[in-house]
């Protein structure tokens, strides 16, 4: 009895603790959520925005979104740009987890020192990028013409498919640290026997790598491309900053194009649309994200 | 390099490191050096790496709007560090300490508010505070941007506070210390510099921010720099050194943060976005 009633005060305590932040969670995305899909199946305009009684369209405005070419194009951009981020931003950044992993004298402080893309503001890296990309005086243009390697200044984020590589090497300068910085957790994590044990048996480098170093990453590797996908996934700063989703519409993601709709074409209704259909894809990888994680060592 | 030995090999390395990190940092030297440039220069067609007569006139021309939108970004990222703070380290204490029933859901609740993107929620929360009547207030985006924080710093903190010895806590509530008080006595303290790390980071992701505060705060008055600097690109898209000289005031916070404690931030980041 005593100890049951101990039991409770206990569990009152740390509620007390954790209650509040969960709350607010819910409160602040949780029921946003869950608004959203309510909005997305309502008439919401500029006109019926402040209204209580907004009229019931079933799935009115995802028919609508499933026939506009321009979502469609912002769906398939969306996984372009991801895929196009993560191949640049994975294989770098492995690139670099293993040769910082060398121990030389300052390997270390320089590892640390290229995290700090991470954590600049994305408003101002897509600035500086979208100034390096410029025509007339981008630096990214002047190199290539002096090593003529390009004959004709190119216009970078004027063209669609040069637009999309540009955002995609843009992100990847953010996302390569934090790729690099993961996988090396992984790395620090192999024990330096095996190697040992390997270089006796007369293994080279490569063989290494390819049967000890992929295979016991693996588990790291697979919360890398999860994670990162969900990251690169959800882009709305960089496209809005750099290209606006332009030209026309090359570079238009569901994030921007649901910004797009809902704050300048002010249909919200169609906005909470995409946005749902934004919220469905990152669910299904993060679904397979929670299961690996929770098979490593989470809870 | 089987033939150089193991000194030789050392200072191989570290030049091919510096060498990387040169290339890899060249658009954060690219913004500082563009933002001491004239007019000129900068429409040069032939860019040049260091600017031929130092200035600070970017600068100087951006003084009059700055003390508008600087007093912003300052009073969201403070008013949202704090408030993600009073929130998430307590519920990373509790996540550690207490063996409390639906220990699971709550951490899931964070794990995935923490990848859902701000994209996903703009809509409903403008609707949400609009008829909260909160829309072009401070309120509207510090209550928006704690939000990136809270998960991210129960995450990040979690770790710490499992590793902190229990007999510590179990000896102050012998002397009399109640819950709350072993809580800000004792555990508090002795996570100190994580707390702090948690303390910059929740402030950095409110500075960083753009997506919440341009679409809630359209008034000028209260706009933070993140969105007029977009703003200022909108309308004189090619004065690069004026727009780059905001850059780098907008940068100075990340960038001292950054540089003064750059081993917790890079250990913080690694727990903060993974798991708990």
């Amino acid at each position: 009895m005593g100890a049951n009633k101990m039991d409770r005060k206990e569990q009152m305590l740390g509620y007390l603790f954790i209650v509040p932040a969960v709350v607010y969670m819910l409160i602040f995305i949780g029921y946003p959520i869950v608004y959203n899909w309510i909005v997305s199946f309502q008439d919401v305009t500029a006109l019926t925005l402040g209204s209580d009684t907004r009229d019931f369209l079933g799935f009115a405005n995802y028919k609508a979104i499933f026939a506009d070419v321009t979502f469609r194009k912002a769906l398939l951009h969306t996984f372009v740009y991801t895929v196009g981020c993560l191949v640049i931003q994975f294989s770098l950044g492995f690139l670099f987890a293993m040769f910082f992993a060398k121990k030389f004298t300052f390997s270390k402080p320089i590892r640390g020192f290229i995290v700090i893309s991470w954590m600049l503001p994305v408003t101002v890296t897509a600035l500086v990028f979208k100034f390096m990309f410029a025509e007339g005086n981008g630096i990214i243009n002047a190199i290539l013409l002096g090593l003529h390697i390009i004959d004709q200044p190119i216009g970078w984020l004027l063209n669609g498919n040069t637009a999309m590589l540009g955002l995609i090497i843009a992100n990847s300068w953010v996302g390569i640290p934090f790729n690099m910085l993961l996988l090396t957790t992984g790395l620090n994590d192999i024990s330096t026997d095996i190697y040992e044990a390997a270089s006796i048996d007369g293994a080279t480098g490569w063989q290494k790598f390819v049967r000890i170093t992929v295979p016991l990453l693996k588990p790291t590797i697979m919360s890398v491309l999860v994670l990162g996908f969900v990251l690169t996934f959800k882009v709305f700063d960089l496209v809005y900053v750099m290209t606006g989703g332009g030209p026309v519409d090359a570079t238009e993601v569901l994030s921007t194009y649901s910004y797009k709709l809902s704050f300048q074409l002010f249909h919200f209704g169609e906005g909470a649309a995409v946005a749902n259909i934004l919220f469905i894809c990152l669910f299904l990888v993060a679904l397979i994200y929670l299961k690996t994680i929770s098979r490593d060592e989470m809870m | 390099m089987k033939h150089l030995n193991a000194k030789q090999k050392n200072i191989l390395m570290n030049i091919v490191a510096v060498i990387v990190a040169c290339i890899f940092l060249f658009p954060l030297y690219w913004i500082v050096v563009n933002s001491f440039k004239l007019d000129n220069e900068i429409f040069a067609a032939v860019p040049t790496f260091w600017p031929q007569q130092f200035t600070l006139k970017a600068y100087q021309e951006q003084l009059g709007s700055l003390s508008v939108t600087l007093k912003n970004s300052v009073i969201i990222a403070i008013g949202s560090m704090a408030l993600a703070l009073c929130l998430s380290v307590p519920a990373a204490y509790g996540l550690a300490r207490y063996k409390v029933r639906g220990m699971k859901i709550f951490v899931l609740v964070f794990l995935i508010t923490q990848m859902l993107p701000a994209s996903l929620v703009l809509t409903p929360l403008f609707l949400i505070f609009s008829k909260l009547g909160i829309l072009n207030s401070y309120f509207a985006p510090i209550l928006s941007t704690a939000t990136i924080s809270i998960p991210f710093v129960v995450l990040m903190l979690r770790p710490g506070f499992l590793n902190m010895p229990k007999e510590l806590e179990d000896a102050a509530k012998i002397d009399g210390c109640n819950a709350f008080s072993a809580f800000f006595k004792i555990a508090l303290p002795i996570c100190k510099p994580t707390v702090i790390t948690a303390a910059c980071f929740s402030f950095v992701f409110a500075w960083n921010d753009l997506a919440y505060s341009m679409t809630f705060n359209v008034k000028e008055a209260m706009r933070p720099m993140t969105s007029a600097i977009y703003t200022f690109m909108n309308q004189y898209g090619t004065k690069w050194n004026s727009i780059m000289a905001y850059g780098v005031l907008l940068i100075l916070p990340s960038c001292f943060i950054f540089v003064t404690m750059q081993k917790h931030i890079v250990e913080g980041m690694t727990s903060g976005s993974v798991k708990g």
